[in-house]
């Protein structure tokens, strides 16, 4: 017996003599890895490298102003992984980073593939996801504890679409009574497609014209044509960057008119290439509903510096995945404020009850960062723009507008341009 | 149906086809003469449409003046692959009975290859040139237009398909390539250097895909992965025509773009394409050589 309670003693003395460093440390660590699952490489590289950065940009900021203060100042470092835009690669390198770095919190993946599987490997291992950009509404609905998603969920999309186009009915009394939909035929357009009819059904539109195209077409003469011929009052599409250079320069051609505009849902239309290959006149008028707000560097003056330090590093100026990247390191900084520990347990509580309704996590131009049982943000909301003068303005919701600024309802018929 | 909407959407598919098949040209001569299936060709005409983009950017070089460069670079090039890449293999059939399947293997690790040079190079993002006389169009009507550019490219593929065959047809060098499609051992017993026959045709066939690239940039745009998209569609072409027909391919082309066309007006658009294939599968049914085939 006394062999026995010798052994016990001695493995209590030994658990204590592990485990106190590690409680000890909420007060002082030199340093608190965050890892980040991105696509650096591959078919999203594009917008991986752009998170990247945002990712960086806030770093360097919370580190200059002396860390995090109820960890003692430790300051941030990001361990960046490179999902390769591939599911398994996210999966293998979220595991290797939790194992390896053994970093308390995660973010990541951009795409809702990727993100899909590196949230089910950092549920296993018990530690907290924060979800930048990835909106696949099954992210948020398996009633996992530890991920949470501060942006939208595809559903929301197409939903501001219509709500946009309603609120400025009711502004102006003048309206769109019939909506065409033009979507590109992989999973996103489609299920696109299949939000905008269900809730366009709701809010009374009726459906003209519901179309999809096979990617990466060459001609959209057809589908115009159709347009032309069903006369939709508006018209909402979906499209890659390649779809809508093609789109955009035979719409234009063709003095397309949509009396209540083209609303295309952010992805062709809010890459920067796309407003390379097109002419400038054939944008005009139309509206993008975007992943944050475009102008926010405009007209929120705390938001040049990072604008600018984001021109620095990439040559061009903060884009909708640059500020999901920096509102995440600066959320997950707010959560390690409140946590006050590196424990997964205490920071996934801290998850929990965030509440953020100011500060520079909100440069995507939410107003409040809080998540449900599920860990969705319900107050996320992407934003919608108008291109007037050449330039993508907010419109959408109204708390984002600019003030006096009065968007073109309905959009002139190009004879009168 | 309203009749003017159907007359126009065939216009409209007509215009494309015609583009379809001269993009297709050149996978029908190389196969027609080498039997080599061509996998690298959607490659080829992403760097046809590179060279005019990067003219353009770089020295605001019309697109069109363009091809005097795109073209010889492309005939050189494809003459290169030939000669280095794919002549050894020929070589070391001693009957110069060229397996299908390394070839295919080869021409397909080759556009693996030129993609992903490019993508190093340029990166993956798309683009395209904006000319203000790209978005000008000729307007019959009211409701019928049709984009200059697209209609210059209409019009000069068929120039080069006839181009094409007249060489063929006519010049000394064209019969030379017609007699080693038929038989290359009296060709070559009749005294042609079939090697060079071989190099001289594969580069010819990228050609084409230099000048088509020029053609199609001003409404088009390009990024390393492009190429793809056309790849499936020229084969589909191909066999439509006539596999080696250099007519057939601009009559498989414009049945392609009349029927995906005018289907598009009945069916959404990603249903449209159903009707190509359900057409490709009954000519290779009926007649399986192509409309314009010859017997084998």
């Amino acid at each position: 017996m006394k062999g026995q309670r010798g052994i016990l003693i001695a493995m209590v003395v030994m658990a204590i003599a592990v485990w106190c460093p590690a409680a000890l440390a909420g007060e002082k660590v030199a340093e608190v890895k965050i890892g980040a699952v991105l696509s650096l490489s591959g078919g999203a590289a594009n917008q991986g490298i752009q998170t990247k950065t945002g990712a960086i940009v806030a770093a360097e900021e919370i580190n200059a102003k002396g860390g995090i203060p109820a960890l003692g100042g430790a300051k941030l470092t990001l361990i960046f992984g490179d999902s390769q835009s591939k599911p398994d690669v996210g999966a293998s390198e979220t595991e290797r980073i939790i194992q390896r770095e053994s970093v308390p919190v995660m973010m990541g993946a951009y795409q809702s593939a990727v993100t899909t599987v590196t949230t089910e490997v950092a549920e296993r291992y018990k530690t907290p996801w924060l979800v930048t950009g990835s909106v696949a509404d099954i992210i948020t609905e398996r009633g996992f504890k530890f991920t949470f998603r501060p942006n939208n969920k595809a559903v929301y999309d197409a939903n501001e679409q219509l709500q946009a186009i309603k609120t400025l009915t009711q502004e102006t009394g003048k309206g769109p009574k019939s909506i065409g939909i033009l979507v590109e035929g992989s999973d996103w357009g489609k299920s696109h497609a299949t939000n905008l009819r269900r809730l366009a059904k709701d809010l009374g539109y009726e459906i003209v014209l519901d179309e999809a195209y096979s990617p990466g077409t060459v001609d959209f003469s057809a589908q115009i044509l159709k347009i032309k011929s069903r006369k939709p009052e508006a018209m909402v599409i979906a499209m890659y960057t390649p779809d809508h250079i093609v789109f955009t320069k035979q719409s234009y051609e063709g003095r397309l008119d949509i009396p209540f505009g083209i609303h295309s849902v952010g992805a062709g239309s809010e890459d920067p290439n796309f407003y390379k290959a097109v002419p400038p006149e054939s944008v005009n008028y139309m509206f993008v509903q975007e992943d944050f707000q475009i102008d926010i560097t405009e007209v929120v003056p705390w938001t040049q510096p990072v604008n600018k330090r984001f021109n620095e590093m990439l040559g061009y100026g903060l884009t909708a995945y640059g500020a999901q990247g920096y509102s995440a390191v600066y959320t997950i900084y707010d959560v390690l404020q409140r946590a006050g520990s590196l424990d997964k347990e205490k920071i996934r509580e801290a998850f929990v009850k965030t509440n953020i309704t100011s500060g520079p996590a909100l440069i995507m131009g939410w107003q409040k960062i809080a998540f449900d049982k599920d860990g969705q943000n319900l107050d996320a909301h992407g934003c919608v723009s108008q291109n007037l003068k050449g330039k993508r303005t907010t419109i959408w919701p109204v708390a984002n507008r600019p003030q006096n600024l009065k968007p073109v309802w309905p959009v002139p018929a190009w004879k009168d341009r | 149906m309203d009749p003017i909407i159907l007359g126009i959407a065939v216009v409209n598919g007509i215009i494309l086809g015609g583009l379809y098949g001269a993009i297709a040209v050149g996978l029908s001569l190389i196969f027609g003469v080498m039997r080599v299936i061509n996998f690298a060709h959607g490659s080829f005409l992403m760097i046809g449409l590179f060279i005019p983009f990067w003219l353009w950017q770089l020295f605001k070089v019309d697109p069109y003046v363009s091809m005097i460069v795109a073209a010889p670079a492309l005939f050189g090039l494809g003459y290169l692959i030939q000669a280095t890449l794919i002549a050894p293999l020929y070589r070391r059939e001693r009957a110069m009975v060229l397996e299908p399947i390394s070839a295919l293997m080869l021409t397909a690790g080759v556009g693996l290859i030129i993609d992903n040079v490019t993508f190093m190079a340029f990166g993956p993002d798309f683009r395209g040139i904006t000319m203000g006389f790209a978005s000008k169009a000729l307007w019959i009507g009211e409701i019928l237009n049709i984009n200059y550019t697209r209609l210059i490219a209409f019009l000069a593929s068929v120039a080069i398909t006839v181009a094409l065959s007249l060489f063929l047809g006519r010049t000394d060098l064209g019969r030379a390539i017609r007699s080693t499609a038929q038989n290359r051992d009296a060709a070559s017993l009749c005294g042609i250097n079939v090697m060079r026959i071989y190099n001289v045709t594969f580069g010819l066939g990228c050609a084409v895909l230099g000048v088509v690239g020029c053609l199609m940039i001003p409404f088009y745009l390009v990024s390393p992965s492009i190429g793809l998209a056309f790849g499936v569609r020229s084969f589909i072409t191909v066999v439509l025509g006539g596999i080696g027909s250099i007519p057939g391919c601009i009559l498989g082309g414009l049945i392609l773009g009349v029927v995906e066309s005018v289907a598009a007006q009945f069916v959404t658009a990603t249903s449209a394409s159903i009707f190509s294939f359900v057409i490709f599968i009954l000519v290779l049914f009926f007649r399986p050589t192509g409309l314009m085939g010859m017997k084998a």
